[in-house]
Order: C-alpha cells, then structure tokens, then sequence
C-alpha cells in the first residue's frame, strides 16, 4: 500500500463530504462556529471564556490594559515586570469563576449559609452572578491610569479615581449593548458592584453581592490579590509571592462568622497553612518589590513629569480621552522631554530615564518611632527647609484593610476565628514606609547634615498641636 | 483634626471601652466611633457606609492598622471569636501630648463608653444601626425605624428592632 492508496482514500473521504454539505445545503468552508475560547498564560496555565466573554474582552476598554503596565516604572528595577495589566484582568476573571464554583458547589454550603443566602438555593441566579462575577472580575481595572497607581490623587480632579473611572466605563454606551448581548443580559450596576466592592462602589450592597465581591477585592482571600502576587513574582524572578494557591481555592469557603453567624468568605482547617502562606508572600512582596525605594522615587518623578506635560496638570475624565492615553504615550514624551530641556517636565523625565533619580536619605525605623511617631514628617519639613523644596521629596504607605480574621471551618462543623488559631497570622507585621529622599548631587552633604541635626529634629518635630 | 491627635483619641476610646469590660474587637470600636461622630460630634473625619455588622468605615480601619504598624494598637486573641485590639505603653505616652484634646472630649467619650462599653456585638450592631437609620429617617416614627431596621437587617426580629429604636431614642435624648 503507497502513497497511491491514501491518496484515493483522501479523495473519496472529501467526495463523501461533498455529498454530505450539498445534501444539508451547507457551503464547504463553513465551520461550526466556536463558542468556547481559550489563551495561554504563564500563571493558570489556559484560561478559558465564552463567545460572550470575548466581545468584553476585545472592547476598546479591556484592550486598552494591553499597553498598561501592571508595575508601572518597577521594570527599571526588575527588568522582568513588562507584563500588563491585560494578562491580569483574564487571571482574575479565571480565579473568581474558580472560585465561585468551589464556594457555591452542594456539598459545601451548609444550610445555616444557605439560610442567609437564598440566593445559592437558585441554579439560574447562579448562572447570572456567576457571569456577573466573571465579568466584574475581568473589568476590576479598566479604568486605570497610564502607569497604574502612579499619583492619581494629584493628577485627577477633585473627585476622581480609577475606580470612578471604572464605573463610568462600565456604564458607558460603548459597553451597554455587549452587557445587553450576553446570555444572560447583564446589568451594568451589579458589575460595577461586583467589580468595586461596598467601600468605592458608592451603592448599597445585599448580602450575596457583599460576599462576591469579597470573591475579588476581599482583604483575605480576593483574586485580584491571589493573581498579582503569582504574577508580579513570576514576572520579577523572585519566589516571595508564590504560595500554594491551588490548595487555597479548594478549601474556600462562606462561613458563619463566629460572633454574629454574619456569613463571610473563609477557609476549611485544612487551607489554613496556605492562607498563612499567602499572607507572608504579600508582606514580603511589598517590601521586596512594591515599595522598593528606587520604585518608589521614579514614581514621583513621573508624576512631577505628568503635571508638567498633561494639559491643566490632570489626566481628562472623558472617555475618549482616556482610552486613548496609554503607557506608550507616555513613555514616548518621556523619553522625548528628558533630552529637551525645552520641552515640559525635562528635570523629572531626566530622573527617570538617566538613572538620576533622588536617593533616600532617611527611612523610617522602630528607634526614631519611639520617639517620634511622626519621625518621617519632622526630618522631610526640616530638610526642605535646609535644602529646598526642589531637592527633596518624601513617600509614605501604610499597609491597608484590618487584620487577617475570617472564619475557620474546623473538624467538627463549627467556624472560629484564624487569629484564634494561627499564631503566624497574629505576628506578620504590617508593612509600612516612610521615605526622606534628596537629589544625588546633594547627597553627601545630606547625610552630613542628618548625622548632626537627627536628635534635634526627631526630639523637636514632634507634633504637639493640642486643643 | 490631624493624624496624632485622632490617634490619641482613638486609643483612649479603646482603653476606655476595654476598662468597662468590652471585648474590643474592631467591631466595638468601630461602632464606639460611630455613636462618637455622629450622636457626639466629635470630628474624627471617617466616612462610615453601612456594612456587614451596621455603619463601618473602611477609613477607620485602615486608621486602626496603621496605628498597629506605629505601635498604639496590639493584637490579642482569646477565645474563638475575633481579636482584640488594646492600647500598648507608646499609647500612653501620645495622649500625654494631648490632654487638652482629651479633656475636651472627655464626656463625649465617658457618655459613650458607658453606653456601649458592655454590648456584645450583635447588641451593637443593632444599636447602631437602629442609630443610622435614625439619622437617615429622624422624623420616622419608633414603629416605622423599627421596620426599616429589620428591613436592613432581617436576622433582627421586629421586636428587638423595636427595643434597638427605643434604646437609641433614649440615648438621642440624654444625649441632647
């Protein structure tokens, strides 16, 4: 049997379809249309969605995250952390159906949690808040800023932030018609819900909408937060926010909180060791990589090169306006503006893109606390002073949200509170910064000067303005 | 009112609370806040929503942690429920800068305290829910803030949405 054999084999096969198309009236290019999608990722492997799902994903608002950065300017520091805030809006929208899934499944609802969310007892509410929750997932981050958080309180007005700016997106026209299209139609509002959470959505929230939300902006357990932390250290080369996520989704679950029997996202005993894990990837990311102080700097200067460049000092609000300015935009007049002296923002442009950037002259630590609590503030007011206001610039964060308490689901049935069992949880510090920092060509002298007033400042500074 | 001050206010709010036997966990702190502000006057500056367990500032919280991170604050767990949190010796040490502040809020936190000190917090939740509601619906009659009130909150009877009303009315009044 040769090459001749196959042949007259491939043609009969093609005959027989031939016969088979003409009989159903059917062209022969015609292929059955896909409605299951799915792309490559370097966290979750595939990430799958819906035909539905793709007309979100390939609107101006969800492609415009394709020339955000995820870390803003981090990749001067960690080369690798090119990736987009794209990538992660789909890893989020994977998780939260992940998790969805697992929270609302049979045998993991008790009927105490069944009681107070009705809504779990219904296979088409689920359908919807399972699409709603995807959704929201997927556009958490549409209305970010070129270079993500960098300085959005300065540079939008009065009134204004990317969670602002994402509810408008949500709600906006563009998007209207693909909410209306989907199977089932979705509202606009539930999104936006879903997406923001009960502290920025500026709307009243139901009991099941509070817990789906949690699903993805949560303190403890949020997707939003799972997926960064696997990609930013993925993308960063190191191994500090890695932890095992998988044994963390298996065991979600809703829970009566212990004193109120409020029900709350939590965790079954046996995925306790990996939210603790979860918890110290997140300190030691912050500290490693988020709030690395050279990061730190290079935002400010590209937010003193934004109020400088952007028209009025602010970003527009317009929706146009927005989808149109992304990172590369940016990044071309900063490039451009660092070698013109000419043109605005050459100084905070020359910073960044010449490596020129201030270096910290002062940083918070627990023996100037004692002191002063304000310790930071006392030394950045005096050093203005002595420097001026150009030479210096300070950076403060404390870590956000309370602690990390949720309920337990414990061998016999009851819920009690992780810090009742987890001693790691109760000692993860809070993370928090204050930097002082100067320009490079002022640095010795500023190290001069601290060694000798840095008693006086701390001791003096204090803040006593009393009634 | 700036950051040092409202933290000394915060952290006698707490010792004060934990001095009347409360437990202390952000839930009694955050509601203690909240009758503070808004029955008080006190200007804390948070912005309180209505939450899982009643009125909440999400403001309040990260205030709460930060000041954890700047040693006011310490963690304590006992029990199964949640922890509490309880003023450290540098506490102290920040309110001795403050006694004027102190002094002249001094009744609005005793008056407080002593309302609130020994609710656990369910009692608190209603409370001070039953107080946001009065806020949002002050010319509303007992009977009408009591349904509301169970409307928010179905896990509250009518009847004990009722006493919650009437035990706010009597705070608002002594209050005045």
């Amino acid at each position: 049997m040769g090459k001749d054999f196959y042949g007259k084999v491939m043609l009969l096969m093609e005959l027989i379809i031939c016969v088979t198309l003409c009989a159903l009236d059917m062209p022969k290019s015609r292929k059955i249309p896909k409605s299951e999608h799915e792309v490559r990722d370097p966290i979750h492997i595939f990430i799958h969605f819906d035909s539905d799902e793709r007309r979100v994903i390939d609107s101006r608002p969800l492609q415009r995250l394709r020339h955000i950065h995820q870390l803003a300017l981090t990749y001067l520091i960690y080369p690798g952390t090119t990736h987009k805030r794209f990538e992660h809006s789909l890893g989020v929208m994977d998780l939260a159906g992940r998790v969805f899934d697992i929270v609302v499944k049979n045998q993991n609802v008790s009927e105490e949690v069944r009681r107070f969310l009705p809504e779990i007892n219904q296979d088409n509410k689920l359908m919807y808040w399972r699409s709603a929750l995807r959704m929201a997932a997927l556009c958490h981050d549409i209305g970010h800023l070129p270079f993500s958080h960098a300085a959005e309180d300065k540079l939008l007005p009065e009134g204004w932030n990317h969670e602002r700016l994402t509810k408008e997106i949500i709600l906006s026209a563009e998007m209207k018609p693909i909410w209306e299209a989907m199977t089932p139609p979705l509202r606009p509002e539930d999104i936006v819900k879903l997406a923001l959470g009960p502290r920025k959505a500026g709307l009243k929230f139901s009991r099941w909408e509070t817990i789906l939300s949690e699903i993805i902006v949560g303190d403890a357990f949020g997707v939003d937060r799972i997926d960064y932390l696997l990609r930013d250290s993925h993308h960063a080369g190191v191994s500090y926010g890695r932890f095992d996520h998988h044994r963390l989704l298996e065991t979600l679950r809703i829970l009566p909180t212990p004193a109120t029997r409020e029900p709350a996202l939590g965790v079954e005993y046996g995925g306790l060791q990996s939210a603790e894990a979860l918890v110290i990837a997140r300190y030691l990311i912050y500290s490693q990589v988020y709030f690395h102080s050279i990061r730190r700097i290079c935002d400010i200067h590209l937010c003193d090169f934004l109020a400088q460049w952007l028209s009025g000092g602010k970003f527009s609000t317009e929706l146009e306006s927005h989808l149109a300015m992304t990172d590369n935009e940016v990044t071309t007049a900063l490039i451009s503006a660092a070698f013109d002296s000419s043109k605005p923002g050459h100084e905070a442009a020359r910073r960044i893109i010449c490596r020129e950037h201030f270096r910290v002259m002062y940083e918070r630590n627990p023996a100037d606390l004692a002191v002063n609590p304000e310790s930071a503030s006392a030394i950045f007011s005096a050093a203005e002073k002595h420097f001026g206001a150009e030479s210096v610039r300070t950076d403060k964060y404390t870590q956000r949200g309370g602690s990390y308490d949720f309920p337990v689901l414990q061998r016999d049935g009851d819920s009690v509170s992780s810090l009742a069992l987890s001693e790691t949880l109760k000692a993860i510090p809070i993370f928090a910064i204050d930097y002082v920092f100067v320009e490079p060509e002022k640095r010795r002298e500023a190290e001069k000067w601290l060694e000798t007033n840095h008693d006086a400042i701390i001791r003096e500074g204090r803040a006593k303005e009393d009634e | 009112m700036n950051r040092p001050k409202q933290d000394a206010l915060l952290s006698e709010l707490t010792d004060q609370l934990n001095q009347r036997g409360s437990w202390c966990g952000e839930t009694h702190i955050q509601k203690a806040a909240y009758f503070l502000q808004e029955l008080r006057k006190v200007p804390l500056g948070f912005d309180f929503i209505l939450y899982k367990h009643g009125p909440f500032s999400f403001d309040l919280r990260d205030e709460l942690t930060a000041m954890r991170a700047d040693g006011f604050l310490d963690l304590y767990s006992q029990g199964p429920y949640g922890p509490s949190l309880l003023p450290t010796r540098r506490s102290v040490e920040l309110r001795q800068d403050y006694p004027k502040t102190l002094q002249k809020y001094g009744r609005d936190m005793q008056f407080v305290c002593d309302a609130l000190g020994n609710q656990n917090v369910a009692e608190l939740e209603k409370l001070a829910t039953a107080l946001y509601v009065y806020f949002q619906h002050e010319s509303g009659s007992r009977r009408v803030r009591a349904k509301i009130l169970h409307d928010l909150k179905p896990h509250i009877s009518f009847s004990d949405a009722l006493e919650a009303v009437n035990q706010v009315d009597a705070l608002v009044e002594r209050s005045a």
